[in-house]
């Protein structure tokens, strides 16, 4: 995904279909409201993209419903009007998930932000999707319970969205990803009919079709309700910092880590620009060396300090340079926004940059760096890594000059070679930003024909006709069977090609 | 009928490709539920390869047949597990406990199947090879078929090799016993104590129960954790109970005296996960009235009861699951009558 800096002039992929005719929007707005029914073409611009900003789409109406009903209610509008739909939570998605398709009913999920049950006993929450990821373990945070997926936007981020998308974040080595804290979803059909899959109570008899909609990056329905298991916080959580010369040592220092049967709870490496970035962001006052590590242990408190100290030990023999423990909650909290900002960081050393999030085993992390490093020498690029070391989740930011479409292409070009590299090492495209639009090109090289068709077959379960964020995830879509369809977007649009014509 | 046992995975897929005849898989027959004959029996006793095994990157993909004990001794060499002990370990296939979405005790910490597994190759009923998933811990590309197979019961696929996320053996192991414990409270008090119990059983029979908490991990934590419970006494941790039938329920943890209640009459020996909200209930036999009485106070409460092959009421949005169903398996042909579509 791409990322522009504040002025930033490159061309946009941009696209826009012919305006919606006002009876339509009238109809949109006598379920939602009037005002929550937008089709003047400055308000659409809000809309027409997510966070992956150079893709850019002009939705036909965007719809704010406040409850399931109205979810229900444009829905059923769409599918009259052969319209296809697309969902968007806080838009803060990294791969072009919530991005429109020409002419679409985007229905954001903003306005249906209320927190609907909390049972701490039973340990779970039921929240409507435009709930803000944070605000869930905030409300619960009191008590000393919170909400594990922690993406890096989990201040602006929608349950809603990391639903779609199965979010992860720093965390996640340990606890696992949204789908592992989602027990339930109410959802909004094709047909505008309500499905109601799992819930508080576990393993319902039927197949697991929570665990098949959680990451389904909005194909199979609007989700409406979401049910989340929530955690008792540990006693204690110890971190550390650590630098090294390379990331070839903070690599071997990882795989000592995992190796000794540690499961950090979450274990993160950045390299010299990211360092650099991050520092320039947020004033952290880290050393400008060749790598870094940050680390957290949970648990246990006396477990903790055991393992901090082995994993401490452990650093060092595998070549650090310093350690580094915050010596209060304010130092940690620095030195985690440090880590957290790096992304948006990176802006402040190059005009703009590609985000990747290939994934590789955890045990060729140093090998893969090299190639990557070799891959930006031949391509004439800097590339900055700020990534989840633990689980092997690499965030190769490509910085480039987008003033300068040869350098723009390059960089393009090299995003997808490293994404590739992950591929040869028996790894995936995607770690937690989804496939989305950006990646769909890739899908392909990970997965054999049969692979996606049985994949669309689940999609056709659910949506026969197609309508719900067609385009995106599968480059070329199955049509389901002899059933009727909605929109059929031309084969080029849907693989992304007529985007960037 | 036919019983074939498949020499390899590619033989499975071409008595699969012939097609027009209904078909069963069978693993070490631990969780089968009964159903009407199929025209074929394709048992995998003999796909029972891992396949792959990176210890640094705690990954393993199996094929089906492997049975649990085989798989864990492997792992064992290299100071791993995985982190699932459902019942009869020596019979249970990877394939059977995925498909049955089997599960023990440990699930209090390290969840299902679900949570485990990161990857999958299947054979459509039409003998089609697909995959999902992938062999890193953390991937979303693409849907989500790995979780689709889990408690499938074979009615969608046939699932020929799984991956797995692995995890380090504990150091050490206490197990502690609250006899005549009441599990809520103990819940709640363990929530309080911040301790993190690997696993966290109550076994009842009649009146009361028998609360079991197991801590593993590094010496200093499971000492630490021990010594904020120092009035329980240390056991043995306890076997899984036996019985001809084996019945599965679910409630929320907070009507665990509710569920006990509700289950009362059928006189069997209950096994209860208080933190989760899971049972199960083991006896000689079970009479049809006493098993739906049971599950209408189970069904009133939010829960439900299945007997071997009694799925008890359609699940909400029934409509959906069918159509998954349908679009898998358009002739129905795999496991006919072995699920809830």
């Amino acid at each position: 995904m791409k990322q522009e800096t504040p002025g930033a002039t490159q061309a946009e992929h941009k696209q826009r279909a012919p305006p919606l005719p006002a009876a339509l929007v009238s109809r949109f707005a006598a379920v939602v409201g009037e005002g929550y029914a937008i089709s003047k073409p400055e308000q659409l611009r809000t809309y027409e993209s997510d966070g992956l900003a150079s893709f850019r789409v002009t939705p036909g109406v965007v719809v704010l419903p406040a409850s399931t009903e109205e979810v229900v209610g444009c829905v059923k509008i769409a599918r009259e009007a052969r319209l296809p739909i697309v969902a968007r939570g806080s838009g803060t998605g990294l791969s072009g998930g919530a991005l429109p398709v020409p002419g679409c009913v985007l229905i954001g999920l903003s306005r249906m932000r209320k927190i609907l049950e909390v049972d701490l006993e039973n340990a779970f929450m039921r929240v409507q999707p435009g709930v803000i990821n944070l605000d869930v373990s905030k409300q619960i945070g009191p008590e000393g319970w919170y909400y594990a997926p922690d993406p890096s936007s989990q201040s602006v981020c929608s349950i809603g969205g990391n639903v779609a998308e199965n979010s992860g974040g720093a965390h996640c080595l340990k606890y696992g990803f949204t789908v592992n804290h989602v027990l339930g979803l109410q959802m909004v059909l094709h047909d505008g009919s309500v499905a109601e899959l799992g819930g508080p109570v576990l393993d319902q008899p039927g197949y697991d079709l929570t665990g098949v909609v959680v990451g389904s990056e909005g194909l199979l329905g609007i989700v409406t309700e979401v049910t989340l298991r929530i955690l008792r916080k540990a006693e204690a959580t110890r971190t550390f910092f650590a630098t090294f010369p390379s990331t070839t040592e903070a690599g071997n220092a990882v795989s000592a880590i995992i190796a000794s049967g540690i499961v950090p709870a979450a274990i993160e490496m950045m390299d010299t620009l990211a360092i650099v970035a991050a520092k320039a962001a947020t004033g952290v006052d880290w050393p400008e060396v060749g790598a870094a590590l940050l680390m957290d242990v949970d648990g246990v408190a006396d477990e903790c300090d055991h393992t901090s100290a082995n994993a401490i030990e452990l650093a060092r023999k595998a070549g650090a340079l310093e350690i580094r423990v915050p010596k209060d909650a304010a130092e940690r909290e620095l030195m985690w926004k440090g880590r957290k900002s790096a992304f948006a960081a990176v802006g402040r050393i190059a005009r703009n940059y590609l985000v990747q999030d290939g994934v590789i085993p955890r045990s060729e992390i140093a090998r893969v760096l090299q190639e990557i490093a070799a891959l930006g020498r031949r391509y004439g690029l800097r590339v900055a890594n700020v990534f989840h070391a633990g689980d092997g989740n690499l965030h190769p930011l490509v910085l480039f000059d987008g003033r300068d479409p040869a350098e723009e292409k390059k960089a393009e070009e090299m995003s997808g070679e490293i994404l590739r590299i992950c591929l040869r090492y028996g790894g995936s495209i995607t770690g937690e930003h989804g496939v989305g639009t950006d990646k769909a090109p890739y899908m392909a090289e990970m997965f054999s024909a049969a692979d996606l068709e049985t994949m669309q077959l689940v999609r056709c379960a659910f949506d026969p006709g197609g309508s719900f964020n067609p385009g995106k995830v599968f480059p070329s879509p199955r049509l389901c069977g002899d059933k009727p369809g909605l929109y059929r977007p031309h084969p080029t649009e849907l693989s992304g090609e007529a985007w960037r014509a | 009928m036919a019983r074939v046992t498949a020499g390899s995975i590619d033989e499975v897929q071409a008595l699969l490709a012939q097609g027009d005849r209904t078909v069963l898989f069978v693993g070490g027959e631990t969780a089968m539920p009964p159903g009407p004959p199929v025209d074929l029996e394709i048992s995998t006793g003999r796909l029972n390869q891992v396949v792959e095994y990176a210890p640094a990157d705690q990954v393993v993909t199996v094929e089906c047949g492997v049975n649990l004990a085989q798989l864990q001794r492997e792992l064992a060499k290299s100071g791993q597990r995985l982190a699932l002990d459902p019942p009869h370990p020596v019979e249970a296939t990877v394939g059977g406990i995925v498909a049955a979405n089997s599960f023990g005790p440990l699930r209090t910490r390290y969840g299902s199947v679900r949570d485990l597994i990161i990857g999958v190759s299947i054979l459509r009923a039409d003998g089609t090879r697909a995959k999902g998933g992938g062999k890193v811990v953390k991937t979303v590309a693409g849907f989500d078929l790995p979780k689709l197979m889990c408690g499938s019961f074979g009615t969608l696929a046939f699932i020929a090799t799984a991956t797995f996320r692995v995890h380090p053996l504990p150091e050490k192991t206490v197990t502690l016993r609250a006899r005549g414990s009441d599990p809520l409270e103990l819940v709640r008090r363990v929530r309080a104590l911040q301790l993190e119990p690997a696993a966290m059983i109550a076994l009842g029979e009649g009146a009361g129960w028998d609360v079991y908490l197991r801590f593993e991990g590094f010496h200093s934590g499971v000492r630490a954790q021990r010594e904020k419970l120092r009035e329980l006494e240390e056991a043995e941790w306890p076997g899984h109970a036996e019985g001809a039938v084996r019945l599965r329920f679910g409630g929320l943890p907070t009507h665990a005296a509710q569920v006990a209640k509700a289950l009362a009459p059928l006189r069997a020996r209950l096994e209860w996960l208080p933190t989760l909200g899971l049972g199960f209930a083991s006896c000689a036999a079970v009479e049809a009235e006493a098993l739906h009485r049971a599950r209408r106070e189970l069904t009133a409460l939010g829960g439900w009861l299945t007997g071997p092959g009694d799925w008890g009421p359609a699940p909400a949005s029934l409509a959906v699951h069918r159509s998954v169903k349908r679009q898998l398996d358009p002739e129905e042909l795999l496991a006919p009558g072995r699920f809830v579509v």
